[in-house]
């Protein structure tokens, strides 16, 4: 410890901008004062977005170079120049594709800490869909990074993205097509993009599938805010007329459906929660992918608590009336919107065969379930089913008296009434237990007593001559043992120690 | 991406097919028994790994083809038959299955046929499976009858048992092929010049030879 000082100390000079205009520094600001730091982030801002320009450009030149000149080899050698002039781009890209990355990549990372730095965004950045909020401004720079990010180690990386970029800035002058037709667009282009990536990783349907993953994520990213909902459907009073259906029903309960479920074991419940919680977050997400995960999510706990609750693997007939119950519990925001919304533009291969799509579907016709359900699918009658949608009924009523434990909305209550119970027995127990401890310390007590009487009545009726032989006989070490034994309670029964005798001779 | 295996073992040149698979029929016929002896080899096990057998995958390699199968289980209650549509929309075949013991759950098997007939035309694989045979001192529906049915209506007639393991992947595998000779006769059909722009997009197909000569300059193509 050499400094005597703790705490923080500054010099004066030390809180002033580092550009010395007078005005005090903020650290969050790398030292600046707030218009310094303005003034620098837009330096930097603009520059990395002509760099991205630039960048865009020159990948526009090189890629139409790189043609040209292969179109004419290929004239001149057609059976194998592709494949050579493949290999020939391929190295070129590799040595010019380090430093203009890492270049693209400078600016941000130096401009990382700031949040809020998007109007220059918003009134620089060349691509159309700019007027969104600065938000979503930010999430798709995000997203183009990491796009990029993406793409860097792949030998084609550039011609992808290029193409992206190109086709998510061409739709923005889309925006008055109907949704199905800029669905059709998006698929179209997945397809073709899959379609020529397959011809390049040949035979690995992995990796394309991982690059189609990026593409869809980087595009969709940007393209959300156009396509999501978009006000050439009817995607928003759809959206309201399954809500409002949704809380008509809130009456339905678990018997109804026959779900499968005991919501009293707490795992269980805490899946049920869990699951409404991941169905409810796909709102929030915005690519396609994303949504699928929430979706699948959600299924695995509802497997997890089918599984808990039956003690067996879930199958469908247990899987759909649990969805159906969870959807209707949970009632998520935009629930058809984003229902259109995966349908429209998700990868189709991954809708088709693959296990999000199979959860997806089932979601689907959760819905369809609903918006059609009606007394005899729930084992009602017609008119119990109009008495409960009309609220004049309801079916917890009739148990409502006796015990709450049937109604999912007092479920949490009845557990804590459960748990009351539980706790006052527990309590009368350890009373118990206490009264049967003292119990057992007094009879303690009284044993003890009784022995030590015991010991004492005994002591009392022995007859005091039964004393050893041998004390009687006289030696020298009889009175040291005495003094030992002083409390010795024979001992005073004793005859008095022999004195010594001179006897005259 | 369910079957996310590190099988990037590219060299062979094939063709990847994926099919999807859909179980119909009534509850309790042993559909789920039947999917979890084929994909996990397990009967009423008591202890479950599987967290689910709703839907379920497999690779199989058939003549040096390789195939990924995803099984999707349906909800087979009465209550959920209208939304049958939504579960076989753009699948590859389908298995219907009934208990040989329950007459009802092969008239269900009827319906099912007739719909799908319907809604898909002949472009799906049917399969019509007699379960339970191991109990087939209670059978209640006649195997002349069924297999009759069967012809009639072009699909093919199994009887298997999920908890003996018995004509479970004969069945299959018949299956597969039946579906490979679909999707390789559709594609025939396609080369002809035929495609139609809204079946090139089912995307179930995964051909990675025969580059599609596509026009904008992609890396390989020669233009």
């Amino acid at each position: 410890m050499s400094s005597q000082r703790r705490g923080i100390h500054l010099d004066q000079s030390e809180l002033l901008c580092k550009k010395g205009c007078g005005f005090y520094g903020n650290t969050g600001w790398l030292g600046l004062c707030s218009k310094c730091w303005r003034e620098e982030n837009q330096r930097e801002k603009q520059k990395q977005i002509q760099e991205d320009w630039a960048l865009a450009e020159r990948l526009q030149k090189e890629e139409e170079e790189a043609y040209a000149s292969r179109n004419q080899k290929a004239q001149s050698q057609p059976s194998i120049t592709p494949f050579n002039k493949f290999e020939e781009r391929k190295t070129k890209e590799k040595s010019s594709k380090v430093n203009t990355v890492t270049k693209f990549f400078t600016p941000s990372s130096k401009t990382q800490p700031k949040k809020d730095a998007s109007p220059f965004d918003a009134q620089a950045s060349p691509s159309p869909s700019s007027s969104a909020s600065r938000h979503s401004s930010l999430d798709t720079d995000h997203a183009t990074r990491e796009f990029i990010d993406f793409l860097k180690p792949l030998k084609s990386g550039r011609e992808i993205f290029k193409q992206c970029r190109a086709f998510t800035e061409s739709m923005a002058y889309k925006r008055d097509m109907g949704a199905d037709e800029l669905s059709e667009c998006v698929q179209d282009f997945y397809q073709n993009l899959s379609d020529r990536l397959q011809t390049q990783f040949k035979g690995s349907s992995e990796h394309v599938e991982s690059v189609m993953d990026e593409v869809e994520k980087y595009m969709m990213t940007r393209l959300y805010k156009e396509v999501f909902c978009p006000e050439t459907t009817d995607d928003e009073n759809k959206d309201l007329a399954i809500q409002k259906r949704i809380r008509a029903l809130h009456w339905v309960t678990i018997e109804m459906l026959c779900v499968p479920v005991d919501e009293e074991i707490p795992e269980v419940s805490d899946s049920v929660v869990k699951a409404i919680t991941d169905v409810i977050e796909m709102d929030s997400k915005r690519v396609p992918k994303d949504k699928l995960g929430c979706i699948t999510r959600c299924s695995k706990h509802i497997f997890n608590a089918i599984k808990i609750s039956k003690k067996e693997a879930a199958s469908a007939d247990d899987f759909l009336p649990t969805l159906i119950y969870i959807v209707l519990k949970a009632n998520p925001p935009r629930l058809q919107s984003n229902i259109q919304y995966i349908t429209r533009f998700s990868n189709p291969s991954r809708l088709m065969t693959g296990e999000d799509g199979y959860y997806f579907t089932n979601l689907c016709c959760a819905v369809a379930f609903i918006e059609k359900l009606d007394g005899q699918s729930l084992n009602l009658s017609s008119e119990e089913f109009e008495l409960y949608m009309s609220g004049q009924a309801s079916p917890y009523w009739p148990q409502a008296a006796g015990a709450s434990s049937c109604s999912p909305g007092s479920a949490a209550l009845s557990q804590v009434h459960k748990r009351l119970d539980l706790l006052t027995g527990l309590g009368e127990r350890q009373e118990r237990v206490m009264e049967k401890a003292r119990q057992l310390e007094n009879d303690l007590i009284d044993w003890t007593d009784e022995v030590e009487q015991k010991v004492q009545s005994v002591l009392q009726t022995l007859p005091p001559e039964t004393q050893n032989p041998t004390t009687t006989t006289a030696t020298a070490t009889s009175a040291a043992s005495s003094a030992i034994d002083s409390d010795n309670v024979e001992n005073e029964l004793l005859p008095p120690p022999l004195q010594p005798q001179v006897f005259a001779g | 991406m369910a079957a996310g295996g590190a099988g990037g073992n590219s060299g062979s040149g094939n063709r990847t097919y994926s099919f999807k698979v859909v179980l119909l029929g009534e509850g309790c016929v042993g559909k789920t028994s039947l999917v979890l002896r084929y994909c996990e080899n397990k009967f009423n096990d008591k202890h479950i790994t599987t967290l689910q057998a709703s839907f379920l995958t497999k690779k199989l390699n058939i003549t040096g083809k390789r195939v990924n199968l995803a099984i999707w289980d349906t909800a087979g209650q009465e209550r959920f038959h209208a939304l049958g549509p939504i579960y076989y929309r753009d699948s590859n075949g389908a298995i219907l299955v009934y208990d040989i013991t329950d007459e009802d759950s092969f008239q269900k098997v009827k319906n099912w046929v007739k719909e799908l007939r319907k809604m898909l035309g002949n472009e799906i694989c049917l399969c019509i499976v007699g379960n339970k045979i191991d109990l087939d001192k209670d059978r209640h529906v006649s195997v002349e009858e069924a297999e009759s049915y069967a012809e009639s209506v072009g699909a093919k007639h199994y009887h298997t048992s999920a908890k003996l393991n018995k004509g479970i992947e004969e069945l299959f595998l018949d299956l597969c092929k039946r579906m490979m000779e679909t999707a390789q006769a559709e594609e025939r059909l396609k080369g002809n010049g035929a495609s139609q722009s809204a079946s090139s997009r089912r995307g179930v197909q995964i051909v990675d030879d025969e580059p599609q000569a596509t026009p904008a300059g992609g890396c390989c193509s020669s233009g």
